[in-house]
């Protein structure tokens, strides 16, 4: 299980962006076990190299592919199993239901592909301190706890690849810590890889691979 | 553990105009019990109506006479068809097909076989096979064979049993009848006589006559006679239409007579026929409205829950199971809805089976079971235009 990005540029950039990024126009390889760190300032097309990856989006020049195939020739039912079984995100605009509960937003995830029991969504919580808003509408939490939430919905699914955009945005350091080793354990349980795109390094994300957009 | 849909059904947001949801289930309900009533009428007539049609494969049977008249009485030649006359008939655009019924020219005499004390002279008749309601198997005859295969209108069978009882003869069923063998004798000129034995093979509704196989007649004319039937009393037309007004008017020029009961009865049989084929087209039409209302109805839910149903796509959902289980969401309704119409259907049935015609034998009580096919087709229907609408909306939401 393996990513592979061929030359890839959004059809948006204009080619010299090949010459100063890392990414951007590379052939670069993912494979499962690596922590993949990408640091991009603002408008270097963070968020759209994850909506690439996650077969959201498909104006981009360049292949994608996942275990040789290209993710752009999926069709929709293909692309709901990538999701479903083989990549997760935690997306920057986070997207939650507003007007579910917070069990049930996870429980929406957790149901399609269990990895984890539903007894498992509590603990998270408790880990990463929302335990007591688990009944709330996702719509009263504030950003930082729906930050959690996001996390926690990413991490109730088997994964080769885990997706973050920015995930901390709104964090504090002492629970990006948490909500990292959260993630680490259940990245290495999987024994998969982490793609996590920010603005900067953190220095609690071990990574193996730095790339600068 | 199968994936459930419980926690996805309040994402739909169902309640928005549900006017217009109550407006497409009334309006199902209302073309669904018009389908199936007219279906089932049309049946009912096809079945009242099963003997005595003059159609067959689209075309009407009639046969034609000449008229009487107190100027042609006792001149036989006048009366009949002679081949001029065929000729003429057969040029006619309006008649796809004519055959003269050709008739015997000796003595026939008919008796049961010492079986029944009847005894009665007869005239023996046939016609080209194609004009036959159905060809019976055994309708055939060979030089030699003393067994001849006859078909008797069922009228004569009818007329017998009226006058029967006051002649104290017994009653007889289409089956009884079929299985009494008769004596035909064949007289010639002097002496010459020959018996032959009869079977009821058929009983037609279309041709008043008693039929036998056309190289028995040719035979038996030659025989018997020394000369073939040149000229016939009667002749039978196929046409697309009996009531078509230039055949009448050509049938009155020339003091044609034609049996208008049966045309008249035939006619009224595919008038209802059409009634009822025209409502049902009617009711399907109301049908297929009441499912565009329920799709607009549709494409509104689905309008209204795009945020979560993209949302949904983007976590993984497959656009298949969902379209599944939101068009799934209706079936309970629908099942309710053409169960509901079955139900009146079968009322009205019962009620116009009991009350209109008395419980008459030859109808059922219960609805045919077309019937009953046609509603599990329309649920079916239903449930396949709605999966096709919401995967369709779906597949655009990515």
């Amino acid at each position: 299980m393996r990513l592979r990005i061929q030359q890839l540029l959004p059809t948006y950039f204009e080619q010299s962006r090949t010459q100063t990024s890392g990414v951007w126009g590379k052939e670069l390889l993912f494979e499962k076990g690596e922590l993949i760190k990408i640091v991009a300032p603002s408008g270097s097309g963070k968020s759209s190299l994850m909506n690439f990856l996650y077969g959201m989006r498909n104006d981009y020049n360049g292949v994608i592919r996942y275990d040789e195939k290209a993710i752009r020739n999926f069709s929709l039912e293909e692309l709901a199993r990538y999701r479903k079984d083989h990549i997760s995100i935690v997306f920057q605009d986070l997207r939650l239901f507003p007007e579910q509960t917070v069990e049930q937003n996870l429980e929406i995830k957790r149901q399609l592909n269990p990895f984890h029991p539903a007894g498992k969504i509590k603990e998270m919580a408790t880990r990463l301190g929302i335990e007591d808003k688990l009944n709330s509408t996702c719509s009263t939490c504030s950003y930082g706890e729906q930050q959690r939430i996001a996390i926690i919905r990413s991490l109730l699914q088997p994964f080769d690849f885990l997706l973050l955009d920015e995930p901390f945005s709104h964090l504090d350091d002492n629970n990006a810590e948490k909500a990292m080793k959260l993630m680490l354990e259940e990245t290495r349980l999987r024994n998969a890889a982490i793609i996590f795109a920010d603005l900067e390094r953190i220095d609690f994300y071990p990574y193996t691979r730095l790339f600068h957009l | 553990m199968s994936l459930s849909f419980k926690p996805i059904r309040p994402l739909l947001q169902t309640g928005t105009n549900s006017l217009s949801r109550w407006f497409s289930y009334i309006g199902l309900g209302i073309g669904v019990l018009l389908l199936l009533c007219s279906i089932q009428m049309y049946i009912n007539i096809q079945q009242m109506l099963k003997g005595g049609s003059i159609r067959k494969d689209g075309f009407d049977f009639i046969s034609i006479t000449k008229t009487v008249t107190n100027e042609t009485m006792g001149q036989v030649e006048k009366n009949l068809f002679n081949a001029a006359d065929v000729a003429e008939l057969k040029s006619k655009s309006f008649l796809e097909d004519v055959a003269p019924l050709e008739a015997n020219q000796f003595q026939v005499e008919l008796s049961a076989a010492g079986i029944l004390p009847f005894r009665t002279n007869l005239f023996l008749e046939t016609i080209e096979s194609n004009f036959l309601d159905t060809i019976p198997p055994g309708f055939k005859w060979e030089v030699g064979q003393i067994r001849i295969p006859i078909i008797v209108s069922s009228d004569f069978l009818e007329i017998f049993n009226v006058f029967g009882p006051s002649y104290n003869l017994p009653q007889v069923s289409q089956e009884t009848a079929s299985g009494i063998p008769v004596l035909i004798t064949c007289h010639g000129d002097g002496d010459m006589e020959q018996t032959f034995q009869g079977q009821i093979v058929a009983f037609s509704d279309r041709i008043n006559s008693v039929l036998v196989p056309k190289n028995f007649l040719d035979w038996a004319n030659l025989t018997f006679k020394g000369k073939r039937s040149e000229q016939s009393s009667r002749i039978y037309i196929k046409t697309k239409d009996a009531n078509n007004p230039e055949l009448l008017n050509f049938l009155d020029q020339k003091h044609y007579k034609v049996n208008k009961d049966k045309t008249k009865f035939g006619r009224m049989k595919q008038v209802f026929q059409g009634i009822f084929s025209g409502l049902a087209v009617f009711g399907l039409l109301v049908v297929v409205l009441a499912l565009m209302l329920f799709s607009f109805y549709l494409q509104l839910v689905i309008a209204r829950s795009k945020d979560s149903l993209r949302l949904l796509l983007m976590l993984g959902y497959s656009p298949g199971w969902l379209s599944k289980n939101v068009s799934q969401r209706f079936i309970p309704v629908y099942i309710l809805i053409v169960f509901t119409a079955l139900a009146f259907t079968q009322l009205m049935q019962w009620a116009f089976h009991h009350f209109v015609m008395y419980d008459r034998p030859e109808l059922s009580t219960m609805v045919n079971w077309i019937v009953v096919l046609v509603a599990l087709l329309l649920i079916l229907l239903s449930l396949a235009t709605n999966y096709r609408l919401v995967k369709k909306l779906l597949y655009k939401l990515h």
